[in-house]
């Protein structure tokens, strides 16, 4: 019947997905310290559960993941580029006016770290241009 | 690489609406501010104020005059609070130009009404964009201690550029281009500030307080995905099933 294939098809998707996940979140913690500060700024408690922590690392990762595969498969398959990423945020407006932000941002501040180095100052352009890195880290 | 966004950019800038500043904004979503009295009165004062107490000396007010701005207001805008002075300075036109830096804060699109105020300039990307930035630096300088810290860590947290490009090799097998790191790193961040902010939501209709919980956040997942704010995997529900 159509709906028993159907469901065995989901659970044969959630089976390959939760050994993915159960390695995952058995893997180390790679943003715990990172989420921490970033929940806080978005609204939460200065000091969020762990659980709550790991949960998001697992929700960010599986975003990252999916983003991945989906540019994978469109534009250049088997590559991501940027184009990708800008075709698959369209829609939604608030990822895409940070992503439209942050690569402009970046294209500026290549093109001033250049015009820097154009100029002979050596000292002076390194303290600028170390200071411009903050500044793009800081995204 | 900019042709992707410049062709955009001509076609519909209507669309193209503001989304970051509204994304500043919640980030103190659960500490009250009361600026409103401040921002009531004219934002222009507060602009006048910041000058006053940054350049140390009484600013003119013409109008269409050209102020040199100090380079450093866009970082310092969380870092310093100027003293409130009672300036009696009058309303300064709307015309002001001031210089941008080269760090350039957020960028906001315009709306491009055409036709309108042949006279008074139409408003360039930069005047809105300067104005926004006025504004942003009135709300920060009358933040408390408390909202100043959420603010520094809300600008400051990113993601290790350096795990996300492991992260996105492993997946895809082969190398990845800087700058799809820096975009997929800026996108994972409002991703989670879209699901913080909905389980903050969550747990405030349900009348709770304190840090969120994993039920929260798993109830503001659910909702987001309705919403289709999160891509979820070739999910294969039947869409038409007898």
């Amino acid at each position: 019947m159509a709906t028993l294939d159907d469901t065995f098809d989901q659970f044969d998707e959630e089976e390959a997905e939760i050994p993915l996940g159960a390695t995952l979140s058995g893997r180390k913690r790679l943003f715990s310290k990172e989420l921490r500060c970033m929940m806080f700024g978005f609204g939460d408690d200065q000091n969020p559960y762990t659980e709550s922590v790991d949960l998001l690392e697992d929700l960010v990762i599986e975003f990252i993941t999916e983003m991945t595969h989906k540019a994978m498969e469109i534009g250049r398959t088997g590559r991501v580029q940027v184009e990708d990423i800008v075709f698959l945020v369209r829609k939604d407006q608030r990822k895409y006016a940070r992503v439209k932000d942050l690569l402009t941002m970046n294209e500026e501040l290549k093109k001033a770290r250049k015009a820097f180095d154009e100029v002979k100052y050596a000292g002076i352009g390194n303290i600028s241009t170390s200071l411009m890195k903050i500044l793009l880290l800081a995204i | 690489m900019e042709n992707i966004f410049d062709r955009e950019d001509s076609e519909n800038d209507g669309d193209l609406n503001v989304s970051v500043s509204s994304s500043c904004e919640v980030g103190v979503h659960s500490t009250e501010v009361e600026i409103e009295n401040q921002e009531s009165q004219s934002s222009e004062q507060g602009r006048d104020i910041r000058r006053d107490s940054e350049e140390g000396s009484p600013v003119p007010s013409e109008s269409d005059c050209l102020d040199d701005q100090v380079s450093n207001h866009a970082p310092g805008a969380f870092e310093e609070i100027p003293t409130h002075a009672e300036s009696e300075t009058p309303d300064l036109s709307k015309d002001i130009k001031v210089e941008s830096s080269h760090e350039q804060d957020i960028v906001l699109h315009k709306q491009f009404i055409p036709g309108k105020d042949k006279k008074k300039e139409i408003k360039s990307r930069k005047e809105i964009e300067e104005e926004e930035r006025e504004k942003m630096q009135v709300l920060v300088s009358n933040f408390t201690e408390e909202q100043l810290d959420r603010y520094e860590m809300y600008r400051r947290s990113a993601f290790p550029k350096a795990a996300i490009k492991r992260l996105m090799q492993t997946i895809t097998g082969c190398s990845v281009s800087q700058n799809v790191v820096i975009a997929m790193s800026g996108i994972a961040k409002v991703f989670v500030g879209e699901v913080v902010e909905e389980a903050l939501d969550v747990m405030e209709a349900q009348g709770e307080t304190g840090p969120l919980q994993p039920k929260h956040l798993r109830e503001a997942v659910r909702r987001l995905r309705l919403r289709g704010g999160i891509p979820n995997c070739r999910a294969k529900r039947p869409l038409y099933s007898l």
